[in-house]
């Protein structure tokens, strides 16, 4: 029996794929030595011929089809891939991001999009100063870092990219900033991830980031709480991760500086759904100000119901928001939630139009018949719903940063994209919604805004109150490469002067009045 | 002993295939691929160790394998989350096996009296409240996870050397693993497996095996885990959460939980599937219907589903049951003593039990005979 | 009312002793004040029909169950509340009324388990010096229980009379100076019985066998003293030949036998 059981043993190994066999093979010591095994003659075939089949499929499918110049030497054509989101809490924005990259090369590159409703099929005819623009592929992140940093090693090391853009969230911001670093022959622009790190630490001269982060979108609400709405005392809860500590910075950077004080902060777990004990730990209205919500997805309207029951009392003047306020709050909140202000996001309200967004608006429309975007609950929408949220803004974004950096140097890849990396770091982005130019750590200083929940024929809408043009990352000086990055309540509460305070442009009826 | 040329010839085949692989294999294949198949094998080869010899079914393993890899995280790291030590690389390894066996060994001893099911559950539970403790406690991590985490310099840039690291570390493991199951410890713990209940009344401190066999799974997970953070360069709670914690049970499943070599050839189809799968031309030139709402390439994860479905239909026993059974029929083509059927776990655990009815019936519903110290 | 096994014996050092063992599970009272008294070689059966109590005894002396009231002494050691898992340190082994074997392993591995138990060595890594010896008093022990043949085989896969043999062989290679049976007839054939009755009657005169059966044949020519039980009471004690001729054991068994 052991007999059989060593041959049966031996052939398991024979037939099986490489590892299995290696390590059978160098390890089956152990029990041989009672072994009389079948003559070799009986098993040698099986094993010669196991390498032959379990490699074979390793190398006809290593190589692609795309990769025939994936050394990244080639610098006649800008393969390129794009990170995006098909799973997770945001893969209904596959379309969204990948449709704001086609739409850049539509509108500059003289692409065509490959189908009239959707983007995922690709674009032909990309082209910048006679270098091509092809697409190798599409990464389906999953919200994680493990799978960006896998999706973005197969966009470059199996796919080829030599420029990738993306990706969405804020923790494969850093991830994939983190792996640019040891890949200085590949261009990285990022796509709409909002971590502070990604640029401020990790610091790679390959990655470029033409939005603002999160803490970035949050500049200008303090500053109008505390010189208009009149806070003097603001209360914070934010969610307890990094996305949310980073908004709640932002804020407390921002009405700090402007003089305010945060009394009190606290963070909820993600997945909350009983906030009580939470909103517990809150002040009570009489004893500050006003409170500063960074509560996501179905959490925001769950900690403000629980305020409501604890507190008694919930009024647009003692409450603001990040960009999770919208006016859907009044379906279970009531109308008094109007006079709320909220903080912006990388791309401006609907309300906001300038001849510069309605062209792009339009040029959306114009390039597909229909998405059916995260923006429309992945049903078919007019385009122009899809591109004018932030998501596919900063994904269009990066990409015009591509293009006219690359018609800049006139499509000049060599030397490690060199000079093409230059014009990135130097250039001013004519985007539609403002301009856009980095710092020195590749960064973006953007214009944000601020905007309100308001009542108008009985219902609540949000209008955009200000413009804050020029945001840089550094708060004046709260954050650099030195500090650490947000965390809970890390951030100082200290007054001090910042580039936007009182320069906000005020909007009237969705006009800058610049 | 009549045929070393055998092995000999397999031996000299496998190891040389695998080590000249970077040779002829494209860089992703090896340092991709292998690399990411070597680390999850070597991860789910202690899953298997538990299951094939102890009878434990933990979810804990990839608990061990990220529990290394934050810990050498936050011994590394100089900035950015966690600790930030700053210390040298090799000091993090150490630390990280020393955190790991010593989290094993407690972990071990807290599930020692648990079998079954309740094993099964109680190891989820540690892995979600690794999820959380991670999450949460932002002194040694926090949601947003650790980043930027070099290598020692030996390995740093070096996608090849990691690639040998873990041919070598998974050719210890395995040789190790089947080397112990014929050492008195190794025996103990097969016949704690079968039964405790006897183990015990032989004077066997059936508990203590069961400690011990999961500390030294967790020990050489915590090698896998050092070597994925290397590779991988970053860690956070979602990278031990319950999905890829499912996914190395998923991995040790289709690929045989009951025979060792299981664990790479699992990693491998695993792998291989969601890297590979999504580019199979023919789901894209279906067009119409099943194009668009059946096989669209952004379905691919439901693809590989399937594909992993099938594999577990065909063969309860994993992929290496396949194997076993494609040598049978060969065997049996050829005509040569055909062996007995290979014996999935199950079917040994049933054929120890005496048929039902079979000894003389006894009322005895008073006499509990199997009651034991375990049950 | 202590029994003492009737057959002569030079050496009357006792083995086992039970003193007023009660078991109850709640408020039924399953062995009821038994006394008990082996001395060593002793071959003693204990007879008795279904639910008489006589497995419950028997648990209750490996440890698996702790007596409710009164004490077993093993060579003189209190161990009423010793678990069974330090009992074979006392040189006691026993074997189970429904298998229990290691189905996964070789039938040599089970012997070698069997011994391997009592040390401490078992938790090593490495085959120790005394390693050929355990596996040499393995393969003997093999061939006691008639199972050269399967050294190899994996014992899921033997026989239900070959994995009773070997059963026994548990309990025998590990040479225990108390060897206890629980049903070692249950399930077997004629011709299997007759082996299982000659391999008892081959054991070494000093080692003490303790013989839980419902088989009465079996039994009667292995045992030279005899308990029967019922309903948790001891009702006789005796020679073999006492017992089979006792009438009130007869009413008690054969009318069960025949109600059964």
């Amino acid at each position: 029996m052991k007999t059989t059981k060593n041959r049966r043993m031996l052939r398991v190994i024979g037939i099986s794929m490489t590892v299995a066999l290696i390590a059978a093979a160098c390890g089956s010591d152990d029990d041989s030595s009672s072994s009389t095994d079948a003559p070799a003659g009986t098993d040698a075939p099986a094993e010669t011929d196991a390498p032959a089949e379990t490699d074979a499929p390793a190398d006809t499918e290593a190589p692609t089809d795309d990769t025939s110049g994936s050394d990244g030497g080639d610098d006649s054509t800008v393969r390129l891939g794009i990170l995006a989101e098909c799973e997770g809490a945001f893969g209904g924005f596959n379309e969204d991001t990948v449709a704001g990259t086609t739409l850049a090369l539509i509108n500059e590159a003289g692409a065509t999009s490959n189908s009239t409703t959707t983007a995922l099929d690709g674009f032909t005819g990309a082209e910048v100063a006679g270098v091509p623009i092809e697409l190798v592929g599409i990464g389906c992140g999953d919200d994680t870092a493990d799978r960006a940093i896998q999706e973005i090693r197969t966009l470059v090391e199996q796919d080829g990219a030599n420029v990738v853009i993306g990706p969405l969230s804020g923790d494969e911001g850093i991830a994939v900033a983190n792996y640019a670093l040891d890949h200085p022959e590949v261009t990285f622009i990022n796509g709409i991830a909002g971590a502070q790190d990604a640029t401020l630490h990790v610091q790679a001269p390959n990655f470029f980031r033409y939005n603002g982060d999160g803490a970035q979108w949050n500049a200008g609400v303090g500053d109008i709480l505390f010189n208009e709405a009149g806070w003097e005392t603001a209360a914070v809860i934010a969610d307890d991760y990094g996305f949310g500590w980073t908004s709640a910075a932002g804020f407390v950077a921002d009405f700090c500086a402007a003089g305010g004080d945060v009394v009190s902060q606290v963070f909820p777990p993600l997945g909350t759904t009983d906030y009580s004990s939470f909103v517990q730990q809150l002040p009570d209205p009489d004893e500050v100000d006003g409170y500063f919500w960074v509560v996501g997805g179905t959490g925001t309207n769950a900690s403000l119901e629980a305020f409501l029951n604890a507190k008694g009392d919930l009024t647009g003047d003692q409450h603001a928001g990040n960009l999770f306020f919208s006016p859907t709050l009044a379906e279970s909140l009531g109308t008094d939630i109007a006079g709320a202000y909220v903080g912006g996001f990388a791309s401006l309200p609907g309300d906001i139009s300038t001849p510069e967004i309605t062209a792009y608006l339009d040029s959306a429309d114009a390039a597909w018949e229909s998405l059916a975007g995260g923006t429309s609950a992945n049903e078919p929408a007019p385009p122009s719903q899809a591109l004018g949220f932030g998501f596919a803004y900063g994904y269009y974004s990066g990409t015009l940063a591509l293009v006219q950096a690359l018609d800049e140097v006139g499509g000049d890849l060599s030397d490690n994209q060199a000079a093409l990396r230059a014009a990135l770091s130097d250039i001013t982005l004519d985007a539609p919604y403002g301009p856009i130019t980095l710092d020195s750590n590749r960064q973006a200083i953007v214009d944000t805004f601020v905007a309100q929940l308001v009542l108008e024929d009985g219902e609540v809408v949000q209008k955009t109150v200000a413009i804050v043009p020029g945001v840089d990352q550094t708060f004046g000086g709260t954050y650099s490469s030195e500090s650490d990055p947000p965390e809970r309540d890390n951030t100082p509460c200290e007054e001090k002067s910042l580039p936007w305070q009182g320069n906000e442009i005020p909007v009237v009826d969705g006009v800058p009045q610049r | 002993m009549s045929t070393p040329s055998a092995r000999t010839i397999a031996a000299v085949v496998g190891c040389s295939i695998l080590v000249l692989l970077p040779l002829f294999g494209s860089d992703f294949f090896v340092d991709f691929v292998m690399t990411r198949t070597l680390m999850l094998g070597l991860a789910a080869s202690t899953l298997i160790f538990l299951s094939a010899y102890g009878g434990m079914v933990s979810l804990a393993q990839w608990l061990m394998f990220g529990v290394a890899g934050f810990a050498v995280g936050n011994v590394v790291a100089k900035s950015g989350r966690g600790l930030q030590l700053g210390m040298n690389a090799w000091i993090g390894v150490l630390v990280a096996i020393i955190v790991t066996t010593a989290l094993a060994l407690l972990l071990g001893t807290l599930s020692a009296r648990s079998t079954g099911i309740y094993f099964l559950m109680l190891t989820l539970v540690y892995a979600v409240i690794g999820f959380y403790f991670f999450g949460q406690v932002i002194t040694f991590s926090g949601f947003g996870g650790m980043t930027g985490i070099d290598p020692p310099g030996f390995f740093a840039d070096e996608p090849k050397r990691i690639y040998y690291a873990g041919l070598l570390l998974s050719v210890l493991a395995y040789v190790g693993f089947r080397a112990i199951a014929r050492t008195p410890f190794g025996l103990s713990l097969q016949g704690v497996r079968d039964d405790p209940i006897r183990m015990s009344s032989l004077g066997f401190n059936v508990q203590l095996h069961r400690t011990l066999a999961f500390t030294l799974a967790g020990f050489v997970a915590g090698f896998a885990g050092i070597l994925n953070i290397w590779w991988n360069g970053q860690i956070d709670p979602t990278s031990i959460s319950i999905s890829p914690t499912l996914d190395l049970l998923i991995i040790a499943v289709i690929g045989g939980i009951a025979h060792l070599e299981g664990a790479w050839l699992g990693a491998f189809v695993f792998v291989s599937a969601n890297i590979y799968l999504r580019d199979i031309p023919v789901l894209g030139d279906l067009g119409g219907f099943i194009e668009e709402r059946v096989l669209a390439p952004e379905r691919f994860n439901t693809v590989i589903g399937i594909v992993l479905l099938l594999i577990m239909l065909l063969s309860p026993d994993g992929l290496a049951g396949i194997i076993v059974r494609i040598r049978d029929a060969v065997d049996r083509r050829l005509g040569r003593d055909s062996p007995d059927v290979h014996r999935t776990p199950a079917e040994i655990e049933t054929a120890g039990r005496e048929p039902e009815g079979w000894s003389t019936p006894e009322a005895d519903w008073i006499e509990p005979h199997d009651a034991g110290p375990t049950s | 009312m202590t029994s003492n096994a009737t057959t002569p014996n030079t050496s009357r050092t006792t083995l086992l002793r039970l003193e007023s063992v009660v078991v109850a599970f709640g408020g039924l009272v399953a062995v009821s004040n038994i006394d008990l008294d082996v001395a060593r070689g002793d071959r003693l059966a204990v007879l008795g029909p279904n639910g008489a109590g006589k497995t419950t005894l028997f648990n209750a002396i490996a440890g698996d169950i702790t007596p409710t009231e009164g004490r077993v002494l093993i060579k003189g050691v209190d161990c009423t509340s010793l678990p069974s898992r330090l009992r074979p340190q006392l040189g006691v082994a026993r074997t189970y009324q429904k298998t229990r074997l290691f189905a996964g392993l070789t039938v040599e591995d089970n012997l070698y388990l069997a011994q391997t138990g009592k040390q401490r060595r078992h938790l090593s890594l490495w085959r120790g010096s005394r390693d050929a010896e355990l596996r040499e008093r393995a393969r003997h022990a093999a061939g006691q229980v008639w199972l050269t043949d399967q050294l190899d085989a994996e014992v899921g896969d033997l026989s239900h009379g070959q994995q009773r043999q070997l059963e026994v062989g548990m309990a025998l290679v590990t040479e225990p100076d108390l060897i206890m049976l629980d049903e070692p007839a249950s399930g077997l054939s004629r011709g299997e019985r007759e082996r299982l009755i000659q391999l008892l009657e081959d054991l070494p005169t000093e080692t003490t066998l303790l013989l839980i059966e419902h088989d009465m044949d079996v039994a009667l020519k292995v045992a030279d003293s005899v308990v029967v039980m019922a309903d948790g009471v001891k009702v006789a004690a005796g020679s073999p030949d006492e017992i089979r001729n006792d009438p009130l054991v007869h009413a008690i068994y054969l009318g069960e036998e025949g109600a059964a």
